[in-house]
């Protein structure tokens, strides 16, 4: 990805408007009792198409953000974020994503690290009350729903970086060699 | 040259990594700071719009999510509205010897009197964190209201938590149902006390702890908070609010563990309007 001023501010929207969204409308709304969260998959998909240093910048200011805006503790959820931004990153940068489905299992694969990341900061924390067995269904029903959210939110993120990308070399049918009159 | 750029990206992320480390121990357990409430006021109005304009797609997916429950909680109504009729007759009558109590002992300050001594200032949720570890909500009024920290928020069912945090243009409810929140509380009528406590995770279920265990609960048995006052010290809810009701207190349990299982009248997964209890007489 070319990062140039626009681009930047392009990104940065893009966070405020996951985090804003995020509070507004995916936490207040419950599908099966569970919540979706789309800030670890929005993470997760701007690393993808930017790498683990943007990976790891963008986690960190949404989680930053994100906590400011919910007057929490600030550092726990810029800790998450930046953790599974970095971790989708390196695996953009060492692996080809020939496959659709790559983007929606990264998503998911790292919301549920998120949410466990989350757990473990709250146990290292401390936790003045008894932890239910529910938590577990929350942590892989909000993973799942990543996996149906993490495609649509790729194509949106890489249409709106679109300008930024370096060209992906497009995959030619190649034809088979014939000889000439046969 | 690539090893510049891999020696520069480590060196990002650890200083991020440090710089998470850094903010947690200086702002964890410290309340609001300067940043989050520049935030909060820039964004709190944004908040607001953004809230409104969803209502209606939060309202179609929670129509889908409410379908799916319809079966399961029609049967669960119609058993609670036998308990309830019976309930009320018993109601009624508790009410009517209730005032001739008063009359005779010249009772002014009742329980449920206390209440009129908080200015109530209704808000609306605004937003609602992601995580069930930290159960908290935005609500959209602020300090401008009169709204201060420590101030009980209800809704129409019960209480709904505490404000955590209050900035001028919004606020910050710890729900009961977050893992910090303890509520003094007493259930109806034997009288017992105890502290109501969440189960992180399960927000339909909250613990009914220390409770005296010579002095049994039973299923069905309202619990109320015990707004108690000693010497300087005072519960921050007032006496009387409905919290929840018991739903399993086994012998073994009260016994042993000295808890009883209670449910939670108000609906915290699906909260709109609620009311922050503002003013009131407070140690």
């Amino acid at each position: 990805m070319i990062l140039t001023p626009k681009i930047v501010a392009r990104i940065a929207a893009i966070g405020l408007i996951g985090v804003l969204l995020q509070l507004s409308f995916f936490s207040q709304v419950e599908l099966f009792h569970v919540s979706p969260d789309i800030l670890p998959a929005l993470v997760v998909c701007l690393a993808l198409l930017g790498g683990s240093l943007t990976g790891a910048v963008a986690g960190f200011s949404v989680g930053l953000f994100l906590d400011c805006l919910l007057v929490e503790a600030l550092g726990v959820s810029s800790l998450v974020l930046l953790s599974i931004g970095y971790m989708a990153g390196l695996f953009r940068e060492r692996f080809e994503i020939h496959n659709s489905l790559v983007p929606a299992l990264l998503c998911m694969g790292l919301t549920l690290a998120a949410e466990l990341g989350f757990a473990t900061i709250q146990f290292l924390l401390g936790i003045d009350a008894p932890v239910s067995l529910l938590i577990v269904r929350d942590m892989l029903l909000k993973s799942v729903y990543a996996f149906f959210l993490g495609w649509p939110i790729y194509l949106l993120v890489r249409r709106l970086l679109r300008p930024a990308l370096v060209e992906e070399p497009k995959l030619r049918r190649r034809r088979q060699p014939r000889v000439l009159g046969a | 040259m690539y090893r510049k750029q891999v020696r520069r990206r480590r060196a990002v992320l650890a200083l991020l990594i440090v710089g998470s480390f850094a903010l947690l121990t200086i702002t964890y357990g410290q309340g609001s700071n300067g940043l989050q409430r520049g935030v909060s006021t820039i964004f709190s109005p944004v908040q607001g719009v953004a809230d409104r304009a969803l209502k209606p797609a939060r309202d179609l997916v929670d129509w889908f999510d409410e379908t799916f429950d319809a079966k399961g909680e029609n049967s669960r109504l119609k058993s609670d509205l036998v308990k309830v009729r019976a309930q009320a007759v018993a109601g009624q009558e508790a009410m009517q010897e209730n005032a001739q109590l008063r009359k005779l002992v010249e009772l002014d300050q009742g329980p449920v009197l206390a209440v009129s001594a908080y200015k109530p200032v209704t808000g609306r949720v605004i937003a609602r964190s992601p995580t069930l570890w930290r159960s908290s909500v935005t609500i959209d009024v602020g300090s401008g209201d009169g709204v201060n920290v420590d101030d009980p928020v209800i809704s129409g069912d019960g209480v709904v938590g505490r404000i955590a945090a209050a900035e001028p243009g919004s606020s910050q409810v710890m729900l009961l149902t977050d893992h910090a929140s303890a509520i003094s509380a007493k259930v109806l009528p034997a009288g017992v006390q105890g502290v109501v406590k969440p189960e992180v995770g399960d927000p339909e279920h909250l613990i009914l702890d220390f409770i005296d265990s010579t002095k049994l609960v039973h299923g069905g048995q309202t619990v109320v908070t015990a707004g108690w006052r000693a010497q300087g010290l005072a519960s921050l809810f007032p006496p009387g609010l409905p919290l929840g009701e018991v739903t399993k207190a086994s012998i073994v349990d009260q016994e042993a563990k000295e808890q009883a299982d209670i449910r939670p009248f108000a609906d915290i997964r699906n909260l709109d309007l609620v009311q922050v209890l503002t003013g009131g007489s407070r140690p």
